[in-house]
C-alpha cells in the first residue's frame, strides 16, 4: 500500500524569504541584463526597441573591448599570482611562529579592514607625482633622479595597480591558507621526519595535498572578484592614462554611465558573465578531480 | 497544530513586511496639497551638491526655518558630490527614485528636460522677478519657450596667478596665450610648476582648457549643427598649445588629474597659474593662509592682444523641481525663500567671491559689500562678474543642447590628450578619432 506523502508547507514558507532574496538580487538582474542586452535601452530614456544581437556585434567589433579584455586577463593573472605567492608565503611563515601568532595575523589582515575608497585615496596620496611620500623619498634616497609617476606613467601604472591589489588581497589568502595549514595532523610530519623526508618532500607530499582544495576554491573566488574588480582601478586611474588600465568592468561602466547605452553595457556584462562561468567550469572540474583523488 | 501555528506566524510576518514595503510612499496625509488646505503640507526631498562647510549649514538653517514657519512641511536634505549626483539622478530616473527638488549643472538640466523629468518654473521666476535674472542664465534651462530651471548662483572661469612669483621674475600679468606660455615656462622652477594641464578622463578639465583657447579665437567645440569640432585649425592649435604647456610647465601626473587635484596644486602654492572661479580664494585660505595676499585673477588670455574681450565658461548653477514631485508647490515656496535678500546674501557669504549673485539688486547692497573677502578681492569680483556676463556653459554658445552636455561628460577629449601624451599619437589623427567618437555618442541622442 502506498503511503500518501504530505506536502510540507512549513519548510517552503521558511525558505521563501531566502528564495525571494536570491530571486530579486541574483536571478532578476541576470535575466534583465540578458534582455536589455538585446535592446536599445538608454539610461534616461523611457522607450527602447528590441534589436536582437546588434549590441553584441557592436561590442565584439570594438577594438577597445578586446584591449580591455586583455587588460582584465593580465590584471587577474598578475594580481592572483602575486596574492597567492605573498599570501601562501606569509601563511607558511606565520604557521611556524610560536608566540604572538594572533597579533601577526591581525596586522596582516589590516588592508581588509578598510573600504576601497579609503585604500584608493590613501594610495593616491602616497603615490602623488608631486607631493607623494613614496616618489619624494625615492628621489631623496637617490634611487630615482626625478619623481616617478606611478599613476600616470604608462610603463608603471599597470604594475602599480597590481602591486596595490596584491597588497590588498594577499591577507585574505594568508588567513585561509593558515586555517587550512592548522588542520594538518602534526603526526604526519613526525612520521615523515622519521622516514627521512626532506623539508621540501614534507611540503610537497603532506602540506600541498591537505590544502590544495582550499587553495583551489580561493583561486576560484579571487578570480571572480579580481576580474570583476572595479572600484580600486576606477578610483585610482579611471582606466587611464589612455585606457592603459581600462578593464572590462571599467569599459562596461563607461558604456552604461558615460554614453548611457545601457543595452550595449548589458551586452558587455553578459559576455563577462559567460567568460567567468567558463573559467569557473574549468576550475571546478579540476577541484572535483582533486576531491575524488583525496577520497 | 504547532506546524499550523508556525505557518500562520511566518505567513503573517511576510505579509506584514510586504504591506509595510508597499506602504512606504502611501502616506495619504502627505498627498494633501496646498490648494486643498490653503497651507503648505507634505514631505519633500532636496538633493544638493553643497557637501560641506558653511554652504551646507546655510541651506540646512534655511530649511529648518522654513519647516518652523510651515509646521506641516518636512524637508529631507541629501547631499552628493557633483559626480555622484549625476550617477544618482540618471539611475534614479529609471527607477523613479528622484527627489522633489535639486541643484544641477546646466548640462544636466538639458538632459533632464530632454527626459521630460522637470516641472516648468515660469510662475516661480515671475514671482521672484524675471527681470532680476540674466537672460542667458535663464535660457540655459529653457525649452520651447518654457523655463525649467533658475540659477541659484553664478561664477566664471578666469586666470589666477601668484603675484609674488610674477614680481620676483619681473613678469607682467600675461594678456595673450603666448605671454602666458612664456611666463609659465619661466616660473617652472624650484618645485613650482608654471601651470598644470589636467586631463584625467574622470573629469572635464581637458575639455575646459581646450575650450578656453578655442573660445578665445571666437570658435567653438561644436559646429552650428551641433557636431563635435576638434579638427578645426583653431582646435588643433589649442590642442598643440596645451600639449606644449604639459610638456614644459606641468607635473606629469596631471595627465590623470581631476578638478580637485588641479586646484589643490594652486592651493598649496605649487603652481604659479591656474584657471578657476572665485572658489580658488577659499581653497588657498584653507590650505595656505600665508599665500592669500599673493593671489589675484585676470581675464583669460587672448590669442592676439587686440582681440575682443571674451568669456569662455560661465556656470549658472540651477535649481530644478522634478516632475515626480508630489509637492511642487512646497519646492517652489522653499526656492523662493532661498532668494529672499537676507537668506540669499548669507548663502553667498558662505563662499564669498566663489558664488556670485545670479539676480540683480544684491551685489550693490551694503550687506553684501561689507564682506571682508568681497572687499579684499574686489578686483576678482569685477573680473569674474565681467567675464560671467560674456560667457556660457561649455558648448552652450550654440544654445542649450544635449550635445553640449555630452561634450563634457564623456571624457573623450581628455582621453584624446592622454592618447597623444602617453602613446605619442599624431595630434590630427587623435583629434579626428575623438571627434568621430563624440559624434557617434551624439548620434545616440538624436
Amino acid at each position: 500500500m502506498k503511503r500518501k506523502v504530505k506536502f510540507d508547507y512549513a519548510r517552503w514558507i521558511f525558505v521563501l524569504p531566502a528564495l525571494l532574496v536570491v530571486g530579486i538580487l541574483l536571478v532578476y538582474p541576470i535575466f534583465s541584463s540578458l534582455y536589455y542586452s538585446m535592446t536599445t535601452k538608454h539610461l534616461i530614456k523611457a522607450s527602447y526597441d528590441f534589436i536582437g544581437l546588434e549590441n553584441y556585434k557592436a561590442v565584439l567589433s570594438d577594438s577597445n573591448f578586446y584591449k580591455a579584455f586583455l587588460t582584465s586577463i593580465l590584471w587577474t593573472v598578475g594580481s592572483l599570482l602575486g596574492q597567492l605567492f605573498i599570501g601562501f608565503t606569509a601563511a607558511l611563515a606565520i604557521n611556524r611562529v610560536k608566540i604572538g601568532k594572533g597579533i601577526y595575523r591581525t596586522l596582516m589582515i589590516i588592508p581588509w579592514a578598510f573600504p576601497s575608497i579609503v585604500i584608493a585615496l590613501s594610495w593616491k596620496w602616497i603615490l602623488n607625482g608631486v607631493s607623494g611620500f613614496l616618489p619624494n623619498i625615492l628621489v631623496q634616497l637617490g634611487i630615482s633622479s626625478e619623481l616617478p609617476q606611478f599613476l600616470s606613467d604608462s610603463s608603471l601604472v599597470f604594475l602599480t595597480l597590481i602591486f596595490i591589489n596584491v597588497w590588498f588581497g594577499a591577507p585574505m589568502i594568508m588567513v585561509n591558507v593558515l586555517s587550512a595549514l592548522q588542520t594538518i595532523p602534526q603526526d604526519q610530519y613526525e612520521a615523515a621526519q622519521i622516514d627521512g623526508a626532506s623539508k621540501f618532500q614534507q611540503f610537497w607530499h603532506i602540506t600541498v595535498p591537505h590544502i590544495k582544495v582550499v587553495v583551489g576554491l580561493l583561486v576560484v573566488l579571487r578570480t571572480i572578484w579580481v576580474f570583476n574588480n572595479f572600484d580600486i582601478i576606477y578610483l585610482l586611474t579611471g582606466g587611464g592614462p589612455a585606457n592603459a588600465t581600462t578593464t572590462v568592468p571599467v569599459y562596461a561602466y563607461n558604456m552604461g554611465w558615460g554614453t548611457k547605452l545601457l543595452g550595449r553595457s548589458s551586452a558587455v556584462t553578459v559576455l563577462l558573465l559567460a567568460f567567468l562561468l567558463l573559467v569557473c567550469l574549468v576550475y571546478f572540474t579540476i577541484i572535483g578531480k582533486w576531491e575524488k583523488e583525496d577520497k | 497544530m504547532r506546524r499550523k501555528l508556525a505557518v500562520l506566524l511566518v505567513g503573517t510576518m511576510i505579509g506584514s513586511a510586504m504591506l509595510a514595503g508597499c506602504g512606504q510612499n502611501g502616506n495619504t496625509e502627505s498627498k494633501q496639497t496646498a490648494a486643498e488646505t490653503g497651507e503648505l503640507k507634505g514631505d519633500i526631498t532636496f538633493w544638493h551638491s553643497f557637501t560641506q562647510g558653511p554652504r551646507l549649514e546655510v541651506i540646512q538653517e534655511t530649511a529648518d526655518q522654513f519647516m518652523k514657519d510651515n509646521p506641516d512641511v518636512n524637508i529631507t536634505i541629501e547631499t552628493f558630490s557633483w559626480g555622484d549626483f549625476y550617477t544618482k539622478w540618471t539611475t534614479g530616473l529609471a527607477s523613479g527614485n528622484v527627489p522633489d527638488m535639486s541643484t544641477a549643472l546646466p548640462g544636466h538640466v538639458v538632459e533632464m528636460m530632454d527626459a521630460e523629468a522637470l516641472v516648468p518654473l515660469d510662475d516661480l521666476i515671475d514671482d521672484i522677478g524675471r527681470d532680476k535674472f540674466s537672460k542667458t542664465a535663464l535660457s540655459e534651462g529653457e525649452k520651447d519657450g518654457t523655463c525649467y530651471s533658475l540659477p541659484l548662483y553664478s561664477h566664471a572661469q578666469v586666470m589666477w596667478y601668484r603675484k609674488d612669483l610674477l614680481d620676483a621674475a619681473g613678469l607682467e600679468v600675461p594678456k595673450t596665450w603666448d605671454e602666458f606660455a612664456d611666463a609659465a615656462k619661466t616660473l617652472t622652477k624650484d618645485g613650482v610648476y608654471g601651470c598644470s594641464f589636467p586631463c584625467g578622463s574622470n573629469d572635464l578639465m581637458g575639455t575646459r582648457f581646450l575650450n578656453f583657447y578655442v573660445r578665445s579665437g571666437g570658435g567653438s567645440l561644436l559646429t552650428d549643427d551641433l557636431k563635435a569640432d576638434l579638427t578645426s585649425d583653431l582646435a588643433l592649435d589649442g590642442i598643440r598649445y596645451w600639449l606644449d604647456i604639459y610638456e614644459n610647465c606641468s607635473p606629469k601626473d596631471s595627465v590623470n588629474y581631476a578638478v580637485l587635484d588641479q586646484a589643490t596644486l594652486f592651493y598649496q602654492g605649487k603652481t604659479a597659474f591656474d584657471f578657476n572661479s572665485g572658489f580658488q580664494i577659499g581653497g588657498v585660505e584653507t590650505n595656505s593662509p600665508d599665500l592669500v595676499d599673493q593671489i589675484d585673477c585676470a581675464p583669460l588670455p587672448k590669442i592676439n592682444a587686440d582681440d575682443p574681450e571674451y568669456g569662455a565658461e560661465t556656470s549658472n548653477i540651477p535649481m530644478v523641481v522634478w516632475e515626480n514631485s508630489e509637492h511642487p508647490e512646497i519646492c517652489k515656496e522653499f526656492i523662493k525663500k532661498l532668494y529672499e535678500k537676507d537668506t540669499y546674501i548669507k548663502f553667498l557669504e558662505a563662499t564669498p567671491v566663489g558664488m556670485l549673485p545670479s539676480i540683480t539688486g544684491i551685489s550693490d547692497t551694503p550687506e553684501y559689500k561689507e564682506n571682508e573677502t568681497v572687499q579684499k578681492f574686489s578686483n576678482a569680483v569685477d573680473v569674474i562678474t565681467k567675464t560671467m556676463d560674456m560667457g556660457t556653459a561649455i558648448g552652450f554658445e550654440k544654445g542649450p543642447s544635449v550635445q553640449a552636455g555630452l561634450l563634457t561628460s564623456q571624457g573623450i577629449i581628455e582621453s584624446m590628450f592622454q592618447d597623444i601624451i602617453t602613446n605619442g599619437t599624431d595630434v590630427e589623427k587623435a583629434a579626428q578619432t575623438a571627434e568621430d567618437k563624440l559624434n557617434e555618442v551624439f548620434s545616440t541622442v538624436q
